[in-house]
């Protein structure tokens, strides 16, 4: 079941194209974005959160077409959505942010919204930092503020352009705890540059390059572009691969096999590199 | 626990005939035991009312002056909030009018000494600042929550023309209030406001066509080029002031600028940026 469908979607900045008309169908659970920077990931995610046009191309989201003014108001009111940059008010309260974001989504009456704002507070863990400004909050906090807001209103279809940027260990185990509860009844679309979120989050991963999908599949399946490809040996291997010293001290080749070496089993990195890193070009094809 | 306070104890602790440290101690146990921490006796309606007293107190955000200003006046909350929770919006409110206010007391009194060049400064001047404070009340960059902000069903045109209405409101209000304070003729306190307001609102008509602030700049730049032309010339500006015409000039470009922007108010925000 298709919840969204991008249709030859095409957006240039300038001499620059951000997205090479991409088609792409988006259906409920966890969808990851990988991709290197300037891949075009977070224009996607703008377009599909309405906060950009594309020059071609269109976009259903729930049967509605956000180029139309009256539909775009109605996907408006099943999103929630994280920018890159959310650029919260640093001098607002938590709750007072939340407040405000909640009626500019309709939510007008008073104890209605409150009771909402406290929710998503729980939803994220910063119910005690509700009287604390912004400023005040650590990044990890405002990160998780800033889901909060995209979560008000209970919207159907979730936007997350880098969640778990700037999160330490324990705080991007929580969120992948909440963003995987919140895929269970929602259609989430994110974005990263950890392959470890994809790897713990996403049923599917989609790979963009230079405004094309290069990959689309699941996790396991990313991960095995590279069977075969990765090995492990006592002694560094003398070629031009890609390979490092390991904390075994062994050294961790991708590519063709190095003399004695041993066949790994590959990460979702491993096969994110295959697709896009320097060994790419003679692995591919 | 294997002791609980007797029934005897607990009169004398709840009559407060005990002395300070037995009370204590039977603190001590109350907030260790549940037993007979049920045992106190309870008004549940008062309890009730307090806590929702602290629970209101803790979750309702603090209303400011300026918005409990805005709930007198008849805005819904919900209204007013939005209205307030731009800091662009305050910040431009607060240095518009905080200017408005110095540059008709400066005029008002220099008017009085005879300083005429202070008085020219003034009326070319105190137009624009409304103008400044349009071209910040929506949208990037002043906004910095502006991709949210869009993003959001209520995002569109009506939301950037009630901020600009706001933004221009106070600052025209505070006009009046300083025309009405300030000492002397008070003529030029209040001649700016027309140009003012006409400057705002081709502001806002144009920014149907290109950004906000695009747009202020094109009218904000028009009114001091072609007033400060005039003034340079050594021409006598003062009648494009005072002269009832010349008032209801304006007034009638405010009404056709007025009409072009009701015409074309669904193109103020385009929706998605391009």
């Amino acid at each position: 079941m298709s919840i969204v469908s991008i249709i030859g979607l095409g957006k240039r900045y300038g001499a620059t194209t951000a997205l090479a008309g991409l088609d792409l169908e988006i259906g409920p659970g966890v969808t990851g974005l990988l991709g290197p920077n300037g891949a075009g990931k977070t224009t996607l995610l703008r377009c599909l959160a309405t906060a950009l046009a594309p020059d071609s191309g269109r976009i259903e989201a729930f049967g509605l077409d956000p180029a139309v003014a009256g539909q775009r108001t109605e996907l408006r009111r099943r999103l929630g959505y994280l920018p890159q940059d959310p650029g919260l008010y640093p001098n607002f309260t938590a709750f007072a942010l939340l407040d405000y974001v909640a009626v500019l989504k309709e939510l007008t009456d008073a104890p209605r919204r409150r009771a909402e704002v406290c929710r998503v507070l729980a939803e994220v863990g910063l119910e005690d930092q509700a009287r604390v400004t912004v400023r005040k909050l650590s990044g990890g906090m405002r990160q998780r503020l800033g889901l909060a807001q995209a979560l008000l209103g209970d919207p159907a279809l979730l936007v997350l352009d880098e969640p778990t940027v700037g999160l330490d260990p324990e705080q991007r185990m929580l969120f992948r705890a909440l963003i995987s509860r919140l895929g269970e009844t929602r259609t989430v679309l994110l974005s990263t540059h950890q392959t470890e979120d994809v790897g713990a989050l996403c049923e599917r991963v989609v790979v963009l390059r230079q405004g094309r999908e290069v990959f689309d599949g699941t996790p396991r399946a990313l991960a095995a572009l590279a069977d075969g490809r990765v090995w492990l040996s006592a002694t560094a291997p003398d070629t031009h691969q890609v390979y490092w010293r390991n904390a075994d001290g062994e050294y961790r080749t991708l590519g063709a096999r190095p003399p004695h070496g041993e066949p790994v089993r590959p990460s979702i990195e491993d096969g994110y590199l295959m697709l896009l890193g320097p060994v790419a070009t003679e692995a591919v094809r | 626990m294997t002791w609980h306070v007797s029934v005897e104890l607990f009169e004398a602790y709840d009559q407060g005939r005990l002395d300070p440290s037995r009370v204590m101690a039977v603190d001590a146990h109350l907030q260790a035991c549940p037993v007979c921490r049920g045992a106190v006796p309870v008004d549940v309606v008062w309890l009730d009312r307090s806590w929702s007293v602290v629970l209101d107190a803790v979750e309702s955000p603090a209303t400011d002056r300026a918005e409990r200003v805005l709930q007198r006046l008849g805005l819904p909350e919900h209204r007013v909030r939005l209205l307030s929770a731009t800091p662009a919006l305050r910040w431009s409110w607060l240095a518009s009018t905080a200017a408005v206010l110095a540059f008709a007391v400066v005029a008002a009194y220099t008017g009085r000494a005879g300083a005429e060049t202070v008085q020219l400064l003034f009326l070319i001047i105190a137009p624009v600042l409304p103008v400044l404070a349009v071209a910040t009340a929506y949208g990037p960059p002043a906004d910095p929550m502006h991709e949210i902000t869009a993003t959001t069903p209520l995002a569109g045109p009506s939301l950037a023309l009630w901020r600009a209405t706001a933004v221009v409101g106070v600052s025209m209000a505070m006009g009046l209030v300083a025309a009405i304070l300030l000492p002397g003729p008070g003529w030029y306190a209040l001649a700016w406001l027309l140009p003012a307001f006409l400057l705002c609102v081709s502001t806002l008509a144009l920014a149907t066509a290109m950004p906000l602030r695009v747009a202020a700049g094109v009218f904000g730049g028009a009114w001091l080029a072609g007033t400060g032309a005039l003034a340079v010339s050594g021409a006598d500006v003062s009648p494009a002031f005072h002269e009832p015409g010349a008032q209801a000039g304006y007034l009638a470009a405010a009404v056709a600028a007025a009409a072009v922007l009701t015409v074309r108010r669904r193109r103020l925000d385009p929706g998605e940026t391009r």
